[in-house]
Protein backbone atom coordinates (compact mmCIF):
# COMPACT_ATOMS: atom_id res chain seq x y z
CA UNK A 1 0.00 0.00 0.00
CA UNK A 2 2.75 2.39 0.78
CA UNK A 3 4.88 1.57 -2.22
CA UNK A 4 5.97 4.23 -4.64
CA UNK A 5 3.90 2.76 -7.43
CA UNK A 6 0.44 1.32 -7.17
CA UNK A 7 -0.40 -1.42 -9.65
CA UNK A 8 -4.11 -0.73 -9.69
CA UNK A 9 -3.64 2.95 -10.48
CA UNK A 10 -1.18 2.06 -13.21
CA UNK A 11 -3.66 -0.37 -14.72
CA UNK A 12 -6.61 2.02 -14.52
CA UNK A 13 -4.60 4.89 -16.01
CA UNK A 14 -3.29 2.76 -18.83
CA UNK A 15 -6.77 1.57 -19.67
CA UNK A 16 -8.28 5.05 -19.48
CA UNK A 17 -5.62 6.51 -21.77
CA UNK A 18 -5.45 3.75 -24.34
CA UNK A 19 -8.92 2.29 -24.52
CA UNK A 20 -10.50 5.14 -26.46
CA UNK A 21 -10.36 5.29 -30.19
CA UNK A 22 -8.68 8.69 -30.11
CA UNK A 23 -5.60 7.01 -28.65
CA UNK A 24 -4.95 5.99 -32.24
CA UNK A 25 -4.54 9.66 -33.12
CA UNK A 26 -1.59 9.82 -30.74
CA UNK A 27 0.36 7.57 -33.06
CA UNK A 28 -0.18 9.87 -36.03
CA UNK A 29 2.82 12.23 -35.61
CA UNK A 30 5.05 9.20 -35.04
CA UNK A 31 3.78 7.55 -38.21
CA UNK A 32 4.37 10.79 -40.12
CA UNK A 33 7.97 10.97 -38.87
CA UNK A 34 8.71 7.36 -39.78
CA UNK A 35 7.03 7.74 -43.17
CA UNK A 36 8.93 10.92 -44.03
CA UNK A 37 12.22 9.33 -42.98
CA UNK A 38 11.54 6.32 -45.17
CA UNK A 39 10.63 8.55 -48.12
CA UNK A 40 13.70 10.73 -47.72
CA UNK A 41 15.91 7.67 -47.38
CA UNK A 42 14.54 6.42 -50.66
CA UNK A 43 15.09 9.70 -52.49
CA UNK A 44 18.11 11.34 -50.86
CA UNK A 45 19.97 8.45 -49.39
CA UNK A 46 23.41 9.75 -50.34
CA UNK A 47 23.18 12.76 -48.08
CA UNK A 48 23.83 12.58 -44.37
CA UNK A 49 22.64 16.12 -43.73
CA UNK A 50 18.94 15.61 -43.29
CA UNK A 51 18.56 12.84 -40.65
CA UNK A 52 19.74 14.88 -37.68
CA UNK A 53 17.89 17.89 -39.07
CA UNK A 54 14.44 16.32 -39.23
CA UNK A 55 14.90 13.99 -36.27
CA UNK A 56 16.26 16.74 -34.07
CA UNK A 57 13.86 19.48 -35.09
CA UNK A 58 10.67 17.57 -35.76
CA UNK A 59 11.35 14.97 -33.09
CA UNK A 60 12.32 17.31 -30.27
CA UNK A 61 10.08 20.28 -31.00
CA UNK A 62 6.93 18.48 -32.12
CA UNK A 63 6.79 14.73 -31.66
CA UNK A 64 8.12 14.45 -28.11
CA UNK A 65 6.63 17.57 -26.51
CA UNK A 66 3.20 17.22 -28.11
CA UNK A 67 2.90 13.52 -27.28
CA UNK A 68 4.07 14.19 -23.75
CA UNK A 69 1.71 17.16 -23.48
CA UNK A 70 -1.35 15.18 -24.50
CA UNK A 71 -0.49 12.13 -22.40
CA UNK A 72 0.99 13.99 -19.44
CA UNK A 73 -1.97 16.32 -19.00
CA UNK A 74 -4.53 13.57 -19.48
CA UNK A 75 -3.29 10.86 -17.09
CA UNK A 76 -4.23 13.04 -14.14
CA UNK A 77 -6.32 15.68 -15.90
CA UNK A 78 -8.94 13.30 -17.27
CA UNK A 79 -9.78 12.07 -13.80
CA UNK A 80 -9.88 15.58 -12.40
CA UNK A 81 -12.14 16.65 -15.23
CA UNK A 82 -14.72 13.91 -14.88
CA UNK A 83 -14.58 14.07 -11.10
CA UNK A 84 -13.49 10.51 -10.50
CA UNK A 85 -10.27 11.74 -8.87
CA UNK A 86 -12.39 12.11 -5.71
CA UNK A 87 -12.80 8.37 -5.46
CA UNK A 88 -9.11 7.83 -6.05
CA UNK A 89 -8.04 10.37 -3.44
CA UNK A 90 -10.51 8.94 -0.93
CA UNK A 91 -8.69 5.60 -0.95
CA UNK A 92 -5.83 5.09 1.51
CA UNK A 93 -3.24 5.55 -1.22
CA UNK A 94 -0.63 8.18 -0.62
CA UNK A 95 -0.74 11.18 -2.88
CA UNK A 96 2.87 10.69 -3.91
CA UNK A 97 2.01 7.16 -4.91
CA UNK A 98 -0.75 8.54 -7.12
CA UNK A 99 1.62 11.02 -8.75
CA UNK A 100 4.43 8.50 -9.21
CA UNK A 101 2.11 5.86 -10.66
CA UNK A 102 0.66 8.36 -13.12
CA UNK A 103 4.14 9.63 -13.92
CA UNK A 104 5.44 6.17 -14.70
CA UNK A 105 2.48 5.43 -16.97
CA UNK A 106 2.75 8.76 -18.77
CA UNK A 107 6.47 8.37 -19.31
CA UNK A 108 6.13 4.79 -20.53
CA UNK A 109 3.42 5.80 -23.00
CA UNK A 110 5.44 8.77 -24.23
CA UNK A 111 8.41 6.50 -24.78
CA UNK A 112 6.20 4.09 -26.70
CA UNK A 113 4.51 6.74 -28.84
CA UNK A 114 7.43 9.15 -29.34
CA UNK A 115 10.86 7.94 -28.24
CA UNK A 116 10.70 4.54 -29.91
CA UNK A 117 9.29 5.94 -33.20
CA UNK A 118 12.10 8.50 -33.06
CA UNK A 119 14.58 5.64 -32.80
CA UNK A 120 12.87 3.69 -35.58
CA UNK A 121 12.93 6.72 -37.86
CA UNK A 122 16.62 7.32 -37.25
CA UNK A 123 17.34 3.62 -37.68
CA UNK A 124 15.66 3.79 -41.08
CA UNK A 125 17.53 6.97 -41.96
CA UNK A 126 20.95 5.77 -40.83
CA UNK A 127 21.40 2.29 -39.38
CA UNK A 128 19.98 0.54 -36.31
CA UNK A 129 23.24 0.77 -34.38
CA UNK A 130 24.42 4.18 -35.50
CA UNK A 131 25.57 6.73 -32.96
CA UNK A 132 22.81 9.05 -34.08
CA UNK A 133 19.98 6.61 -33.52
CA UNK A 134 21.30 5.42 -30.14
CA UNK A 135 21.87 9.03 -29.08
CA UNK A 136 18.39 10.09 -30.17
CA UNK A 137 16.82 7.14 -28.37
CA UNK A 138 18.59 7.97 -25.11
CA UNK A 139 17.85 11.68 -25.50
CA UNK A 140 14.22 11.05 -26.34
CA UNK A 141 13.75 8.73 -23.36
CA UNK A 142 15.30 11.38 -21.12
CA UNK A 143 13.06 14.05 -22.64
CA UNK A 144 10.01 11.84 -22.02
CA UNK A 145 10.84 11.77 -18.33
CA UNK A 146 11.41 15.52 -18.24
CA UNK A 147 8.34 16.70 -20.16
CA UNK A 148 5.97 14.44 -18.28
CA UNK A 149 7.23 15.68 -14.94
CA UNK A 150 6.41 19.21 -16.01
CA UNK A 151 3.01 18.43 -17.49
CA UNK A 152 1.88 16.33 -14.53
CA UNK A 153 2.83 19.25 -12.33
CA UNK A 154 0.68 21.50 -14.54
CA UNK A 155 -2.31 19.21 -14.34
CA UNK A 156 -2.01 18.83 -10.57
CA UNK A 157 -1.89 22.61 -10.23
CA UNK A 158 -4.38 23.99 -12.73
CA UNK A 159 -7.79 23.01 -13.99
CA UNK A 160 -7.57 20.59 -16.96
CA UNK A 161 -8.22 23.14 -19.73
CA UNK A 162 -5.80 25.60 -18.18
CA UNK A 163 -3.12 22.95 -17.65
CA UNK A 164 -3.28 22.11 -21.33
CA UNK A 165 -3.17 25.81 -22.21
CA UNK A 166 -0.05 26.36 -20.11
CA UNK A 167 1.51 23.25 -21.60
CA UNK A 168 0.74 24.41 -25.12
CA UNK A 169 2.17 27.86 -24.45
CA UNK A 170 5.26 26.23 -22.99
CA UNK A 171 5.74 23.90 -25.94
CA UNK A 172 4.89 26.31 -28.76
CA UNK A 173 5.94 29.72 -27.50
CA UNK A 174 8.66 28.97 -24.96
CA UNK A 175 10.40 26.10 -26.72
CA UNK A 176 9.22 26.57 -30.29
CA UNK A 177 9.63 30.33 -30.56
CA UNK A 178 11.62 31.93 -27.77
CA UNK A 179 14.33 29.29 -27.31
CA UNK A 180 15.28 29.87 -30.95
CA UNK A 181 15.17 33.66 -30.77
CA UNK A 182 16.79 34.01 -27.35
CA UNK A 183 19.47 31.32 -26.90
CA UNK A 184 19.52 31.77 -23.11
CA UNK A 185 16.07 30.26 -22.89
CA UNK A 186 17.49 26.90 -23.98
CA UNK A 187 18.86 26.74 -20.45
CA UNK A 188 15.29 26.36 -19.20
CA UNK A 189 13.95 24.12 -21.91
CA UNK A 190 13.22 20.43 -21.43
CA UNK A 191 13.68 19.68 -25.12
CA UNK A 192 17.18 21.14 -25.11
CA UNK A 193 18.18 18.98 -22.14
CA UNK A 194 17.08 15.98 -24.16
CA UNK A 195 18.99 17.23 -27.20
CA UNK A 196 22.12 17.81 -25.12
CA UNK A 197 21.94 14.23 -23.87
CA UNK A 198 21.35 12.93 -27.40
CA UNK A 199 24.28 14.98 -28.68
CA UNK A 200 26.57 13.52 -26.02
CA UNK A 201 26.33 10.18 -27.82
CA UNK A 202 25.65 11.28 -31.40
CA UNK A 203 28.15 14.19 -31.63
CA UNK A 204 26.31 15.82 -34.50
CA UNK A 205 26.25 19.57 -34.89
CA UNK A 206 23.11 19.42 -37.04
CA UNK A 207 21.13 18.47 -33.94
CA UNK A 208 21.47 22.12 -32.84
CA UNK A 209 22.18 21.18 -29.23
CA UNK A 210 23.07 24.47 -27.55
CA UNK A 211 23.71 23.05 -24.10
CA UNK A 212 26.59 20.96 -22.84
CA UNK A 213 25.85 17.43 -21.70
CA UNK A 214 26.60 18.22 -18.07
CA UNK A 215 24.22 21.16 -18.09
CA UNK A 216 21.55 19.08 -19.78
CA UNK A 217 21.74 16.23 -17.30
CA UNK A 218 22.15 18.44 -14.25
CA UNK A 219 19.45 20.97 -15.05
CA UNK A 220 17.15 18.24 -16.34
CA UNK A 221 17.45 16.16 -13.18
CA UNK A 222 17.03 19.19 -10.95
CA UNK A 223 13.94 20.43 -12.78
CA UNK A 224 12.37 16.96 -12.99
CA UNK A 225 12.79 16.45 -9.25
CA UNK A 226 11.52 19.95 -8.57
CA UNK A 227 8.41 19.66 -10.75
CA UNK A 228 7.54 16.18 -9.47
CA UNK A 229 7.96 17.44 -5.91
CA UNK A 230 5.74 20.43 -6.65
CA UNK A 231 3.23 18.14 -8.32
CA UNK A 232 3.05 15.95 -5.20
CA UNK A 233 2.71 19.06 -3.10
CA UNK A 234 -0.12 20.39 -5.27
CA UNK A 235 -1.99 17.10 -5.32
CA UNK A 236 -1.58 16.82 -1.54
CA UNK A 237 -3.24 20.21 -1.25
CA UNK A 238 -5.88 19.30 -3.83
CA UNK A 239 -9.37 20.28 -2.79
CA UNK A 240 -12.63 19.83 -4.60
CA UNK A 241 -13.82 23.24 -5.66
CA UNK A 242 -17.57 23.30 -5.99
CA UNK A 243 -19.07 21.26 -8.74
CA UNK A 244 -16.29 19.68 -10.73
CA UNK A 245 -17.53 19.93 -14.26
CA UNK B 1 -38.43 49.17 -26.66
CA UNK B 2 -40.62 48.97 -23.58
CA UNK B 3 -42.24 45.67 -22.97
CA UNK B 4 -44.87 46.82 -20.58
CA UNK B 5 -47.35 48.26 -23.04
CA UNK B 6 -49.80 45.42 -22.75
CA UNK B 7 -52.22 46.54 -20.13
CA UNK B 8 -53.46 43.29 -18.79
CA UNK B 9 -55.97 43.86 -16.06
CA UNK B 10 -55.69 41.55 -13.10
CA UNK B 11 -58.88 39.61 -13.10
CA UNK B 12 -58.97 36.94 -10.48
CA UNK B 13 -61.27 34.18 -11.41
CA UNK B 14 -62.90 32.75 -8.40
CA UNK B 15 -64.91 29.64 -8.06
CA UNK B 16 -66.28 27.55 -5.34
CA UNK B 17 -63.37 25.11 -5.15
CA UNK B 18 -60.36 27.39 -5.40
CA UNK B 19 -58.73 30.47 -6.74
CA UNK B 20 -56.38 30.88 -9.64
CA UNK B 21 -54.27 33.89 -8.89
CA UNK B 22 -53.23 36.12 -11.70
CA UNK B 23 -49.60 36.67 -10.89
CA UNK B 24 -49.15 39.17 -13.65
CA UNK B 25 -47.56 37.32 -16.54
CA UNK B 26 -47.34 39.64 -19.48
CA UNK B 27 -46.88 39.18 -23.13
CA UNK B 28 -43.91 40.76 -24.79
CA UNK B 29 -45.36 43.46 -26.93
CA UNK B 30 -42.19 45.27 -27.89
CA UNK B 31 -40.59 45.23 -31.26
CA UNK B 32 -39.29 41.80 -32.23
CA UNK B 33 -35.85 42.00 -33.77
CA UNK B 34 -35.25 39.78 -36.73
CA UNK B 35 -32.70 37.37 -37.97
CA UNK B 36 -30.05 39.95 -38.79
CA UNK B 37 -29.97 41.23 -35.24
CA UNK B 38 -29.69 37.73 -33.84
CA UNK B 39 -26.73 37.01 -36.09
CA UNK B 40 -25.14 40.31 -35.15
CA UNK B 41 -25.61 39.65 -31.44
CA UNK B 42 -24.14 36.19 -31.82
CA UNK B 43 -21.16 37.53 -33.75
CA UNK B 44 -20.50 40.24 -31.16
CA UNK B 45 -20.80 37.72 -28.36
CA UNK B 46 -18.33 35.43 -30.19
CA UNK B 47 -15.88 38.30 -30.59
CA UNK B 48 -16.15 39.10 -26.90
CA UNK B 49 -15.65 35.51 -25.83
CA UNK B 50 -12.56 35.24 -28.02
CA UNK B 51 -10.89 37.72 -25.70
CA UNK B 52 -12.66 36.65 -22.51
CA UNK B 53 -14.56 39.94 -22.31
CA UNK B 54 -17.56 39.57 -20.05
CA UNK B 55 -15.89 36.75 -18.14
CA UNK B 56 -13.57 36.76 -15.16
CA UNK B 57 -9.98 37.95 -15.10
CA UNK B 58 -8.67 34.41 -15.48
CA UNK B 59 -10.32 34.05 -18.87
CA UNK B 60 -8.46 37.14 -20.07
CA UNK B 61 -4.96 35.99 -19.08
CA UNK B 62 -4.11 34.09 -22.25
CA UNK B 63 -5.62 36.41 -24.88
CA UNK B 64 -4.06 39.47 -23.26
CA UNK B 65 -0.69 37.75 -22.89
CA UNK B 66 -0.74 36.68 -26.54
CA UNK B 67 -1.82 40.11 -27.71
CA UNK B 68 1.02 41.78 -25.80
CA UNK B 69 3.47 39.27 -27.26
CA UNK B 70 2.13 40.04 -30.72
CA UNK B 71 2.65 43.79 -30.22
CA UNK B 72 6.20 43.35 -28.95
CA UNK B 73 7.98 43.54 -32.34
CA UNK B 74 6.09 46.75 -33.20
CA UNK B 75 7.14 48.32 -29.91
CA UNK B 76 10.74 47.17 -30.35
CA UNK B 77 10.80 48.62 -33.84
CA UNK B 78 9.46 51.98 -32.66
CA UNK B 79 11.96 52.08 -29.81
CA UNK B 80 14.81 51.23 -32.17
CA UNK B 81 13.78 54.01 -34.52
CA UNK B 82 13.58 56.48 -31.67
CA UNK B 83 17.03 55.54 -30.35
CA UNK B 84 18.71 55.47 -33.75
CA UNK B 85 17.33 58.20 -35.99
CA UNK B 86 17.69 57.24 -39.60
CA UNK B 87 16.99 53.61 -38.90
CA UNK B 88 14.06 52.23 -40.87
CA UNK B 89 11.23 50.03 -39.78
CA UNK B 90 12.48 46.68 -38.46
CA UNK B 91 9.50 44.63 -39.62
CA UNK B 92 7.53 44.53 -42.82
CA UNK B 93 3.80 45.24 -42.75
CA UNK B 94 3.25 42.07 -44.76
CA UNK B 95 5.07 39.29 -42.98
CA UNK B 96 5.63 41.15 -39.70
CA UNK B 97 7.86 38.91 -37.58
CA UNK B 98 8.20 35.69 -39.54
CA UNK B 99 8.33 33.21 -36.65
CA UNK B 100 6.31 35.09 -34.05
CA UNK B 101 3.12 35.66 -35.98
CA UNK B 102 2.36 32.01 -36.86
CA UNK B 103 3.20 30.65 -33.42
CA UNK B 104 1.35 33.28 -31.41
CA UNK B 105 -1.67 32.93 -33.67
CA UNK B 106 -1.45 29.15 -33.42
CA UNK B 107 -1.75 29.36 -29.65
CA UNK B 108 -4.43 32.04 -29.86
CA UNK B 109 -6.57 30.07 -32.29
CA UNK B 110 -6.20 26.76 -30.49
CA UNK B 111 -6.99 28.22 -27.07
CA UNK B 112 -9.79 30.58 -28.07
CA UNK B 113 -11.62 28.87 -30.93
CA UNK B 114 -12.88 26.12 -28.58
CA UNK B 115 -14.30 28.83 -26.31
CA UNK B 116 -16.61 29.89 -29.12
CA UNK B 117 -17.95 26.53 -30.17
CA UNK B 118 -17.29 23.71 -27.75
CA UNK B 119 -19.52 24.82 -24.86
CA UNK B 120 -22.55 25.09 -27.15
CA UNK B 121 -21.88 21.57 -28.38
CA UNK B 122 -21.18 20.14 -24.99
CA UNK B 123 -24.14 21.57 -23.12
CA UNK B 124 -26.54 21.08 -26.03
CA UNK B 125 -27.47 24.74 -26.28
CA UNK B 126 -27.54 24.63 -30.07
CA UNK B 127 -31.22 23.61 -30.28
CA UNK B 128 -31.97 26.73 -28.23
CA UNK B 129 -30.29 28.91 -30.84
CA UNK B 130 -32.11 27.17 -33.63
CA UNK B 131 -35.43 27.65 -31.86
CA UNK B 132 -34.99 31.32 -32.79
CA UNK B 133 -35.76 32.61 -36.23
CA UNK B 134 -32.29 32.02 -37.65
CA UNK B 135 -31.45 29.71 -40.47
CA UNK B 136 -29.16 26.75 -40.11
CA UNK B 137 -26.13 28.50 -41.57
CA UNK B 138 -26.48 31.69 -39.55
CA UNK B 139 -24.82 30.17 -36.52
CA UNK B 140 -21.52 29.20 -38.19
CA UNK B 141 -21.57 32.45 -40.18
CA UNK B 142 -21.92 34.49 -37.00
CA UNK B 143 -19.20 32.49 -35.26
CA UNK B 144 -16.91 32.86 -38.25
CA UNK B 145 -17.53 36.60 -38.45
CA UNK B 146 -16.84 37.03 -34.76
CA UNK B 147 -13.68 34.95 -34.74
CA UNK B 148 -12.34 36.44 -37.96
CA UNK B 149 -12.69 39.86 -36.36
CA UNK B 150 -10.86 38.59 -33.29
CA UNK B 151 -7.97 37.27 -35.41
CA UNK B 152 -8.01 40.51 -37.37
CA UNK B 153 -7.54 42.42 -34.14
CA UNK B 154 -4.64 40.17 -33.17
CA UNK B 155 -2.93 40.68 -36.53
CA UNK B 156 -3.71 44.23 -37.51
CA UNK B 157 -3.63 46.22 -34.28
CA UNK B 158 0.13 45.51 -33.99
CA UNK B 159 0.49 46.62 -37.62
CA UNK B 160 -1.37 49.84 -36.88
CA UNK B 161 0.80 50.43 -33.82
CA UNK B 162 3.87 49.88 -36.00
CA UNK B 163 2.49 52.28 -38.59
CA UNK B 164 1.60 55.01 -36.09
CA UNK B 165 5.01 54.68 -34.43
CA UNK B 166 6.82 54.82 -37.76
CA UNK B 167 4.80 57.68 -39.21
CA UNK B 168 5.32 59.79 -36.12
CA UNK B 169 9.07 59.54 -36.60
CA UNK B 170 9.49 60.07 -40.34
CA UNK B 171 9.77 63.51 -41.83
CA UNK B 172 7.85 64.85 -44.74
CA UNK B 173 4.53 64.06 -46.29
CA UNK B 174 6.03 61.81 -48.92
CA UNK B 175 7.53 59.54 -46.28
CA UNK B 176 4.19 59.33 -44.51
CA UNK B 177 2.48 58.54 -47.80
CA UNK B 178 5.10 55.90 -48.52
CA UNK B 179 4.49 54.23 -45.16
CA UNK B 180 0.75 54.35 -45.65
CA UNK B 181 1.00 52.80 -49.08
CA UNK B 182 3.13 50.01 -47.63
CA UNK B 183 0.58 49.46 -44.90
CA UNK B 184 -2.36 48.90 -47.26
CA UNK B 185 -1.31 45.52 -48.69
CA UNK B 186 -0.24 44.48 -45.21
CA UNK B 187 -3.74 45.04 -43.89
CA UNK B 188 -5.27 43.17 -46.81
CA UNK B 189 -2.85 40.30 -46.31
CA UNK B 190 -3.73 40.30 -42.60
CA UNK B 191 -7.38 39.93 -43.56
CA UNK B 192 -6.53 36.85 -45.63
CA UNK B 193 -4.57 35.46 -42.66
CA UNK B 194 -7.41 35.94 -40.23
CA UNK B 195 -10.07 34.57 -42.56
CA UNK B 196 -8.07 31.40 -43.19
CA UNK B 197 -7.07 30.89 -39.58
CA UNK B 198 -10.50 31.60 -38.15
CA UNK B 199 -12.22 29.19 -40.50
CA UNK B 200 -9.67 26.42 -39.97
CA UNK B 201 -9.66 26.99 -36.22
CA UNK B 202 -13.44 26.86 -35.91
CA UNK B 203 -13.80 23.90 -38.23
CA UNK B 204 -11.28 21.88 -36.22
CA UNK B 205 -12.50 23.11 -32.83
CA UNK B 206 -16.11 22.22 -33.55
CA UNK B 207 -15.15 18.59 -34.10
CA UNK B 208 -15.68 17.81 -30.42
CA UNK B 209 -17.56 19.34 -27.52
CA UNK B 210 -14.88 18.66 -24.94
CA UNK B 211 -12.71 21.73 -24.56
CA UNK B 212 -9.51 19.82 -23.82
CA UNK B 213 -9.82 17.66 -26.92
CA UNK B 214 -10.94 20.62 -28.92
CA UNK B 215 -7.74 22.50 -28.09
CA UNK B 216 -5.69 19.48 -29.17
CA UNK B 217 -7.72 19.11 -32.35
CA UNK B 218 -6.68 22.60 -33.41
CA UNK B 219 -3.15 22.80 -32.05
CA UNK B 220 -1.76 19.41 -33.05
CA UNK B 221 -2.41 19.51 -36.82
CA UNK B 222 -1.35 23.15 -37.12
CA UNK B 223 1.86 22.70 -35.13
CA UNK B 224 2.85 19.35 -36.64
CA UNK B 225 2.42 20.49 -40.22
CA UNK B 226 4.09 23.85 -39.56
CA UNK B 227 7.30 22.35 -38.20
CA UNK B 228 7.20 19.61 -40.82
CA UNK B 229 6.85 22.11 -43.66
CA UNK B 230 9.65 24.26 -42.24
CA UNK B 231 12.02 21.32 -41.74
CA UNK B 232 11.25 19.79 -45.14
CA UNK B 233 11.85 22.99 -47.05
CA UNK B 234 15.10 23.44 -45.12
CA UNK B 235 16.14 19.90 -46.00
CA UNK B 236 15.12 20.53 -49.59
CA UNK B 237 17.50 23.49 -49.76
CA UNK B 238 20.33 21.51 -48.21
CA UNK B 239 20.21 18.13 -49.87
CA UNK B 240 18.59 18.38 -53.26
CA UNK B 241 19.92 19.77 -56.49
CA UNK B 242 18.47 23.04 -57.67
CA UNK B 243 15.71 23.00 -60.21
CA UNK B 244 16.22 24.46 -63.66
CA UNK B 245 17.06 28.13 -63.84
CA UNK B 246 18.62 28.36 -60.40
CA UNK B 247 15.26 27.98 -58.69
CA UNK B 248 15.27 26.25 -55.31
CA UNK B 249 14.61 22.49 -55.37
CA UNK B 250 11.00 21.44 -55.75
CA UNK B 251 10.84 19.94 -52.25
CA UNK B 252 11.86 23.24 -50.70
CA UNK B 253 9.27 25.13 -52.70
CA UNK B 254 6.40 22.72 -52.29
CA UNK B 255 6.77 21.65 -48.65
CA UNK B 256 4.95 24.77 -47.53
CA UNK B 257 1.71 23.71 -49.16
CA UNK B 258 0.76 21.47 -46.24
CA UNK B 259 0.24 24.14 -43.60
CA UNK B 260 -1.87 27.32 -43.57
CA UNK B 261 0.92 29.46 -42.11
CA UNK B 262 3.45 28.43 -44.74
CA UNK B 263 0.76 28.77 -47.39
CA UNK B 264 0.30 32.36 -46.29
CA UNK B 265 4.06 32.91 -46.39
CA UNK B 266 4.06 31.39 -49.87
CA UNK B 267 1.34 33.80 -50.98
CA UNK B 268 3.48 36.69 -49.73
CA UNK B 269 6.44 35.24 -51.63
CA UNK B 270 4.30 35.02 -54.72
CA UNK B 271 3.57 38.72 -54.52
CA UNK B 272 7.25 39.34 -53.94
CA UNK B 273 7.04 40.61 -50.40
CA UNK B 274 8.01 37.49 -48.51
CA UNK B 275 11.24 37.06 -46.63
CA UNK B 276 13.94 35.63 -48.84
CA UNK B 277 16.08 32.69 -47.75
CA UNK B 278 19.76 32.02 -48.14
CA UNK B 279 20.44 29.37 -50.69
CA UNK B 280 23.86 27.94 -51.52
CA UNK B 281 23.60 26.90 -55.13
CA UNK B 282 26.65 25.05 -56.27
CA UNK B 283 28.14 22.36 -54.09
CA UNK B 284 26.49 22.27 -50.74
CA UNK B 285 26.98 23.45 -47.20
CA UNK B 286 26.91 19.85 -46.05
CA UNK B 287 30.03 17.74 -45.64
CA UNK B 288 29.15 15.30 -48.42
CA UNK B 289 27.37 17.00 -51.29
CA UNK B 290 27.62 14.12 -53.73
CA UNK B 291 26.19 14.42 -57.22
CA UNK B 292 22.47 13.90 -56.92
CA UNK B 293 20.07 12.25 -59.30
CA UNK B 294 19.99 15.39 -61.39
CA UNK B 295 23.68 15.06 -62.21
CA UNK B 296 24.45 18.51 -60.88
CA UNK B 297 27.76 20.27 -60.84
CA UNK B 298 30.55 18.41 -59.08
CA UNK B 299 31.84 19.30 -55.64
CA UNK B 300 34.64 21.32 -57.20
CA UNK B 301 32.26 24.11 -58.29
CA UNK B 302 32.42 27.48 -56.57
CA UNK B 303 29.94 27.87 -53.77
CA UNK B 304 27.89 31.00 -54.05
CA UNK B 305 25.16 31.86 -51.65
CA UNK B 306 22.28 33.93 -52.88
CA UNK B 307 18.96 35.12 -51.59
CA UNK B 308 16.04 33.45 -53.28
CA UNK B 309 12.30 33.35 -53.04
CA UNK B 310 11.54 30.08 -51.33
CA UNK B 311 8.49 29.28 -53.45
CA UNK B 312 10.34 29.75 -56.75
CA UNK B 313 7.89 29.72 -59.61
CA UNK B 314 5.28 27.79 -57.65
CA UNK B 315 3.75 31.03 -56.32
CA UNK B 316 0.35 30.70 -58.03
CA UNK B 317 0.06 27.21 -56.53
CA UNK B 318 0.12 28.82 -53.10
CA UNK B 319 -2.69 31.14 -54.10
CA UNK B 320 -4.72 28.14 -55.24
CA UNK B 321 -3.90 26.25 -52.05
CA UNK B 322 -5.08 29.23 -50.00
CA UNK B 323 -8.45 29.09 -51.77
CA UNK B 324 -8.67 25.31 -51.40
CA UNK B 325 -7.92 25.43 -47.67
CA UNK B 326 -10.38 28.27 -47.15
CA UNK B 327 -13.12 26.47 -49.06
CA UNK B 328 -12.51 23.20 -47.25
CA UNK B 329 -12.49 24.84 -43.82
CA UNK B 330 -15.62 26.94 -44.36
CA UNK B 331 -17.36 24.04 -46.08
CA UNK B 332 -16.42 21.71 -43.24
CA UNK B 333 -17.67 24.19 -40.68
CA UNK B 334 -21.00 24.57 -42.46
CA UNK B 335 -21.40 20.82 -42.90
CA UNK B 336 -20.79 20.38 -39.19
CA UNK B 337 -23.75 22.55 -38.33
CA UNK B 338 -26.17 21.14 -40.87
CA UNK B 339 -27.89 18.98 -38.28
CA UNK B 340 -29.42 20.60 -35.25
CA UNK B 341 -28.87 17.76 -32.87
CA UNK B 342 -25.13 18.28 -33.27
CA UNK B 343 -23.16 16.10 -30.87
Amino acid sequence: MSGLINGVIVRITLRATLSRRRAMLLALPAIILIGISALLTATAASSQVWPPEILGTFGFTVLLPLTALIIGTSVLGAEIEDGSIVHLLATPVRRYTVIFSKYVVATALTIAFAAIPEYLASAIATSPGSKLSIGLLVGAVAASFLYNALFIFFSATFRPGRALAFGLIYVVLWEGLLSNLVPGIALLSMGHYGLAIADAIAHDSALHAYLSTGTGIGMGLALAVLTIGLGINRLAAFTIKGDVA
Amino acid sequence: MSADTAGVQPAAVSSASGVIHDIGYRKYAGQRLGRAQIVRALAVQSLRSAFGIGRGAKAKIFPVLLFVLMCLPAVVSIAAMALHPGQGRLFSYDTYQQALRPLVLLVFVSLQAPNLVSADLRYHTLPLYFARPISRMDYPIAKLAGFTTACLAMIEIPLLILWVGTVSQVHGASAVWHETRALGPGLLYGLAWSLLLASIGLALASSTGKRVFSICAVAVPLFVTWILATVLSHIGLQTFQPAAGGEPPALASLAGLMNPFTVMNGVADWFGSGTKVFYARTGGPGPAPGPGPGGGPGPGGALHVELVNLVGHYGPLYGVMFLIMLTLAIGGLFLRYRKVGVA
